[in-house]
């Protein structure tokens, strides 16, 4: 449904619903605004987009518009002024946004603005980005009629959290960043107080300003009012290069403009990317790029000599590792060398990685499931990932979303934001997990289970869904094998069985399943709190997740969410390229492009614990808390700091950061992302590619690669997912019309390109392929009686190398605790803080306990990652869950 | 003296201790209620009292059973929304019903609530009516006990409740949206409308908000009949009216008379009249909230003839709005009357919107240097040409009020003015 207007004389064609302000903005009229924003509800506060409005009068007989002697509508005029930023467009309504009374009533709302306004533009950080600047220059008085000594004073520095200052004299109560919190963050922790001229906005939770989002805050006031901590008084935005790069602390994969200065970054804010981030960040974006100029980097080759790591050349470095590569590989053999790459490199640094140990060594004896990774990798997407042209922003009502086993706020801040934003738009939202989340508060249904049986929650959902008859009628009769088999194995899963098995209620077992089935598009996203218990010590809980993942892509395909834009699974892995990682056959058994490998080498534990001679290292630290084991002679590690890996080293080669270099990463969603070098690297770091690259020169290999484009170039013949991919695709800015047609906030950083990446297309989206209903047995429930489940959550602000370099976010540090509910707490007799032993697998740790109202009873939680790695040293780096004994001490 | 034989809405000034429950079904109460629910359907009570023409005495003087037959069907809960904010400056009819004829008001809500199918009601009053509300509690349990609130009311199966809650002290707490949200736990700032109360209102339920005196009125109504009412006031303007007189009176108080009475008979034969024998200068007739109007040595024409209703007052250029009538005799000094006008709307102004927050700020600062000696030639226009960047640009009704005083003030008593800047 259209509607079609007269803005100044032009016409506008929009659809029913639009905000006059969007329709002006559609024929290229700008209405100057303030509290509006186009991700915000509209609440009219400033008056700053006051225009003059009319409609047709109409004849209540017919229905037509009446006509005045010359055959046109009679128009009747709005008695005052109108918001163009509340008022819906209807069909003939006229808009006068250019006449006299139109600007008198601009200057005079800037007029009114500016009597209390401290004017100190000069010293003020958005100056020269700033909406009430520029529109004050566009559309106000040159001249104030207020005296200046009767101006309302307030406080100038204000901490409303310990990462943003309010300028309280500057703030022009727009309203914009409660806004935020309470509906875009879900965090409503900031209020306005107080009533007129001495309104303010104010935080009381503890800590202040407690919300992973809070830097967003900054970008959208319209004023200065609102600066974070590090880029208050630091630069003036046009000292700034703005550089486009990407976000590398999770694999949302948000685009970012890095704004340097003098050779430093003086801030992180969003690029808008209407598909990835729209125009968000998290806080640990924005603020964790601190690590960049730690004076901690590596900046010069280290060789052991003697015990001591000495400074060398990088001619000496390189030499002395290819030879001593060369010599074992003479004596033992080509899988006697493995290597080790952490999911934070570049796509083109995985891709060498494996092809230098596949192609030049001659083995398979690679990986990336160290630390965050070791308990979770995914193949599942490889065929029913989200489909290509899948926008989280744009779904509603006809969507359900499953989130099985994942804590987005802590995993994955923005895919949080826009999960919930679809459920604030009307999609339905299943979560179920062993714990509630801040998603939680968001869903319709929301399923508790008892942790290492999700798997068996999902069968009970497929049950009722094969049950009720919800499954796919476009595709699963044509493209689908094996449903009669997967009828007949979960025939024995009713929902009463399962209930018994994971606590979750029959009932809702079957609402939530016909919630999901019953929508006209699914997505699912799991995470690591979904994957069962691994066995013994050896398992992970990655090779334990395999039912889960059967489970999950049994799901999709049956009820068809597979193949469309909107419809599929999304993988919450942990790092910035945890995609690219699996992608590009980081893994001992599979190539570039998920094709089985037909000898599988090692894996990253096989490795460790003495399964090679020589290992190298790139952006990972394995061995943190770790023993070399005899059997390796020799340690090459490439890193920008000196992790506790890099100290056990024979080699260090200084590896530059992302701000430093270009590359690319893939997303959750396989957006394959470039981002632009912005920094030197300091010192004599090179990127790792290009070190990778020079060793299979030493080794005898003809690699000519010359830039990180030549890479990605060969990437796209060799792997038939990356098709098509180039590196100029990747950086084409987005056409005018689509930056016109949103523009969020009008600051310099919109200097730096608006991209869009290139999404690889998921199996099932080719229609001739067929899809397999496979069945895996689900794990054993996990025993009952005595003790607790020791849970490891991944927390976003963690112990991860980079962050910890980040001194601003230093108090947001998760420090190692133990979390239990407040009844486990009482039985146990331990107050908050006091001291807790867990025991398990023969170790025992102890930690000061923290109460916690979301961890359920029967359950303990120490996140993962942290300082120190206690969660890691009770359940093994691969596993998520265990049975442990709590005591009190 | 009375233009009334009895009260209508200030019975208590007739039958002493009707505050009392027990007095009041002696006389009469209750039975509207019982008649609605015995002999009634629910559109039959709006009928009644869209025949009436009862007019909402909150202020703007919408038609109550207009506003009630707004509530969409099929929609549930109901609530019910008795404006007790009573805030503008000389309004005091809403206590004066609460502390002394608690029960018709509490027998008006529960005949509304039975007419728009409301399953309850919140009397929000001001922060500081916390004494009027204990014995409206008071009366409230009682009216349980007897059975006219609460589950199966009189054995129907029509069941209710009425909540009290208190704001904290805002002025803008009475605008009915700004209530809303105050009642929501919110920060009293008004809504954009529409969507109206009716259809979307208390936790997004359609809502019907009144004032108390507007329900107070529906008993009579209900019991009587809409041509019994009609008797009372004019034919846009039906039925009686609680006027609150203050100000340079010799007999300030609250006088009920039907609409249409005449401004004479209310300062004169009510308030007897201005005091000393000194001339009556100006009258506010609405509180703050509406123009000022001359008194007859500064004024064209005699304004102790206007008719009070709603259409004469708004033709003599103001409103009657809630009828709280300040009057000021040839004393008051207009400058430092329109000055603490002005002081009041910045004191109460939210500041949800710019113009209201800064302009009644910047008016109340050149009030003071006018006040203090310091004013500039000038000043008196910008003071206009202020009141002219507010006018019509403000987010609610209390922003575009408050430039009433000030143009009204300058209008009639330029000359006040211009004597406090130097020239
Ligand atoms: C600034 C402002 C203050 C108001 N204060 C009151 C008040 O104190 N009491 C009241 O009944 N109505 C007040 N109103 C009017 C209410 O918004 C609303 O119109 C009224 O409660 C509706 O009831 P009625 O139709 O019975 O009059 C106020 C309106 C404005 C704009
Ligand atoms: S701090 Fe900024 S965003 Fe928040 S209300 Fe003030 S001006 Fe608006
Ligand atoms: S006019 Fe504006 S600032 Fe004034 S009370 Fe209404 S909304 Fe608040
Ligand atoms: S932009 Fe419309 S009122 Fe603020």
């Amino acid at each position: 449904m259209t509607v079609t207007l007269t803005i100044d004389g032009r016409q506008a064609t929009v659809p029913k619903g639009t905000l006059i302000v969007e329709a002006a903005k559609q024929v290229g009229i700008e209405i100057p605004v303030f509290c509006y924003h186009p991700k915000l509800e509209p609440v009219g506060m400033c008056r700053m987009c006051l225009v003059t409005v009319g409609t047709p009068l109409v004849n209540r007989a017919t229905g037509q518009s009446q006509l005045d002697a010359d055959g046109l509508p009679i128009i009747r005029w709005f008695p005052k002024p109108q918001t163009a930023c509340t008022m819906s467009v209807s069909e003939g309504m006229v808009v006068i946004t250019d006449s006299q009374e139109v600007a008198a009533d601009r200057k005079a709302i800037l007029e009114f603005l500016l009597t209390s306004h401290p004017l100190d533009c000069p010293v003020c950080d958005k100056g020269g980005e700033c909406p009430l600047q520029d529109l004050t220059y566009r559309h106000g008085p040159g001249v104030s009629r207020f005296d200046y000594d009767s101006k309302h004073h307030s406080a100038k520095r204000y901490p409303l959290g310990d990462l943003i200052v309010l300028d309280r004299e500057r703030c022009i109560l727009c309203a914009r960043c409660t806004r935020f919190q309470s509906e875009i963050a879900q965090d409503p922790v900031l209020a306005i107080e107080n009533r007129g001229r001495d309104a303010r906005i104010v935080s009381y939770s503890n800590p202040v300003f407690d919300s992973h989002y809070s830097g967003n805050t900054t970008d959208i006031c319209p004023v200065g009012a609102l600066t974070s901590r590090d880029f208050r008084f630091h630069a003036r935005a046009w000292e700034l290069t703005n550089i486009p790069s990407l976000c590398n602390h999770c694999g949302v994969g948000c685009n970012t403009v890095l704004s340097t200065r003098r050779g430093q970054i003086a801030r992180i804010m969003p690029r808008q990317n209407e598909t990835v981030n729209e125009v968000w960040i998290c806080d640990k974006g924005r603020f964790g790029h601190h690590f960049n100029s730690s004076p901690y980097r590596l900046t010069m080759p280290l060789i052991r000599r003697d015990g001591e790591l000495v400074e060398a050349s990088w001619d000496d470095a390189l030499q002395h590792v290819a030879s001593r590569l060369t010599s074992i590989i003479e004596a033992h053999g080509s899988d006697s060398i493995g290597g080790i790459a952490g999911a934070c490199l570049p796509n083109e640094d995985l891709y060498l990685f494996q092809k230098f140990l596949r192609e030049v060594i001659g083995t398979h004896n690679v990986d990336h499931r160290v630390g965050l990774s070791a308990t979770f990798e995914d193949d599942t997407v490889y065929a029913v990932g989200v489909g290509t042209g899948t926008d989280l922003g744009r779904v509603g009502r006809d969507t359900a979303f499953l989130v099985i086993g994942s804590d987005l706020d802590q995993e994955a801040p923005i895919l949080y934001l826009r999960v919930a934003g679809a459920a604030r738009h009307g999609a339905t939202l299943i979560t179920a997990g062993g714990r509630p989340t801040k998603l939680d508060k968001q869903s319709n249904h929301s399923l508790r289970y008892r942790y290492g049986t999700a798997t068996h929650l999902l069968l009970g959902m497929i049950h009722v869904i094969l049950e009720a008859n919800l499954t796919g009628n476009e595709t699963v009769p044509h493209r689908v094998n094996g449903l009669n088999e997967l009828r007949a194995n979960v025939a024995d899963w009713a929902p009463e069985r399962v209930a018994e098995i994971t606590g979750v209620p029959p009932d809702e077992i079957r609402a939530a399943a016909r919630a999901f089935g019953e929508a006209k598009n699914g997505i699912v996203l799991y995470g690591p709190e979904g994957l069962g218990w691994g066995n013994g010590t050896q398992g992970t809980s990655w090779e334990a997740g395999s039912p889960l993942r059967q489970a999950v892509a049994n799901l999709v395909t049956l009820t068809g969410f597979i193949g469309r834009p909107n419809n599929g699974v999304i993988a919450v892995l942990p790092h910035a390229n945890s995609r690219g990682a699996a992608d590009l056959g980081v893994v001992p058994d599979r190539l570039p492009g998920y094709v089985p490998a037909e000898r599988p080498g090692l894996n990253a534990q096989e490795m460790l614990g003495g399964g090679v001679r020589a290992l190298l290292v790139a952006g990972a630290d394995p061995l943190a808390g770790v023993t070399l084991a005899d059997e390796l002679e020799f340690l090459v590690v490439q890193e920008l700091f000196l992790t506790q890996t890099a100290q056990q080293a024979d080699v260090i080669l200084p590896a530059a950061a992302l701000a430093e270099r270009d590359g690319t990463f893939t997303n959750l969603e396989r957006w394959v992302q470039r981002f632009d070098p912005g920094l030197p690297v300091p010192g004599q770091a090179r990127p790792d590619w290009t070190i990778i690259r020079q060793l299979a020169v030493l080794l005898g290999a003809d690699w000519a690669y010359a830039t990180v484009g030549g890479v990605l170039a060969e990437m796209a013949q060799a792997i038939p997912l990356y098709r098509g991919m180039s590196y100029e695709q990747l950086s084409q800015p987005v056409s005018l019309s689509r930056r016109m047609s949103h523009y969020i906030y009008a600051g310099m950083s919109f200097q730096a390109e608006m991209r869009e990446g290139m999404q690889w297309p998921a199996l099932a989206e080719d229609g001739s392929a067929k899809l397999e209903l496979d069945w895996l047995d689900p794990p054993a429930p996990p025993a009952e009686g005595d003790g607790f489940t020791l849970v490891a959550p991944r927390v976003l602000y963690d112990g991860g190398t980079l962050l910890g370099q980040a001194e601003i976010l230093g108090t947001r540090l998760v420090q190692p605790h133990i979390a239990l509910s407040s009844a486990d707490a009482a039985a146990l007799g331990v107050l908050d803080g006091q001291g807790l032993q867990v025991s398990a697998n023969g170790q025992s740790i102890s930690l000061p306990a923290r109460v916690d109202g979301l961890v359920p009873q029967g359950v303990v939680a120490i996140p993962r990652n942290l300082k120190g790695a206690p969660a890691e040293s009770l359940l093994g780096e691969g596993r998520i869950f265990s049975r442990v004994k709590v005591v009190k001490g | 003296m009375s233009l009334l034989a009895e009260h209508v809405l200030l019975r208590h000034r007739d039958v002493p201790h009707i505050r009392d429950i027990n007095v009041y079904t002696n006389h009469g109460g209750y039975d509207a209620l019982r008649k609605a629910l015995s002999d009634m359907r629910p559109e039959e009570v709006t009928d009644v009292v869209k025949a009436a023409g009862l007019r909402g005495r909150g202020g703007a003087g919408f038609p109550a059973g207009v506003k009630w037959s707004f509530i969409p069907a099929g929609v549930k809960p109901v609530y019910i929304v008795v404006n007790a904010d009573e805030s503008e400056p000389g309004t005091f009819k809403d206590r004066e019903i609460i502390e002394a004829n608690p029960h018709q008001m509490i027998e008006g809500i529960a005949l509304c609530a039975y007419a728009v199918g409301a399953q309850a009601a919140y009397v929000y009053g001001r922060g500081e009516f916390k004494g009027p509300f204990v014995g409206l509690q008071q009366a409230l349990d009682d009216a349980y006990e007897k059975g006219f609130l609460g589950r199966n009311i009189l054995n129907s199966d029509f069941s209710f409740d009425i909540y009290t809650h208190l704001g904290a002290g805002a002025y803008i707490c009475g605008e009915e949206t700004a209530l809303l949200e105050s009642l929501e736990g919110k920060l009293g700032q008004p809504r954009n409308r529409p969507p109206f109360p009716a259809q979307v209102g208390l936790y997004n339920k359609p809502t019907v908000v009144n004032n108390v005196e507007t329900l107070t009125n529906v008993p009579p109504i209900v019991l009587h009949g809409a041509q019994w009412y009609r008797q009372f006031g004019t034919d846009k303007s039906p039925g009686t009216k609680i006027f609150c007189l203050s100000g340079h009176v010799a007999r300030p108080g609250n006088y009920e008379l039907p609409l249409g009475a005449p401004l004479r008979h209310l300062i004169e034969e009510c308030g007897g009249g201005v005091p000393g024998g000194r001339a009556l200068k100006a009258i506010l007739p609405a509180g703050a909230s509406a123009p000022i109007l001359p008194g007859p040595g500064w004024g064209t024409g005699d304004i102790l003839d206007l008719s009070l209703d709603y259409e004469s007052v708004q033709a003599a250029g103001s409103m009657l709005g809630s009828a709280s009538f300040i009057v000021m005799d040839e004393t008051v000094d207009m400058v430092w009357a329109a000055s603490k006008m002005a002081h009041f709307f910045k004191h109460e102004s939210c500041g949800k919107c710019s113009p209201c927050r800064e302009g009644t700020y910047w008016v109340e600062d050149v009030y003071h240097r006018l006040r203090d000696g310091s004013g500039r030639p000038g000043d008196v226009d910008l003071l206009l040409n202020i009141a002219d960047q507010m006018d019509g640009n403000c987010f609610c009704l209390l922003g575009e009020f408050s430039v009433c005083p000030v143009r009204s003030s300058i209008q009639h008593f330029r000359d006040e003015y211009e004597a406090l800047v130097k020239g």
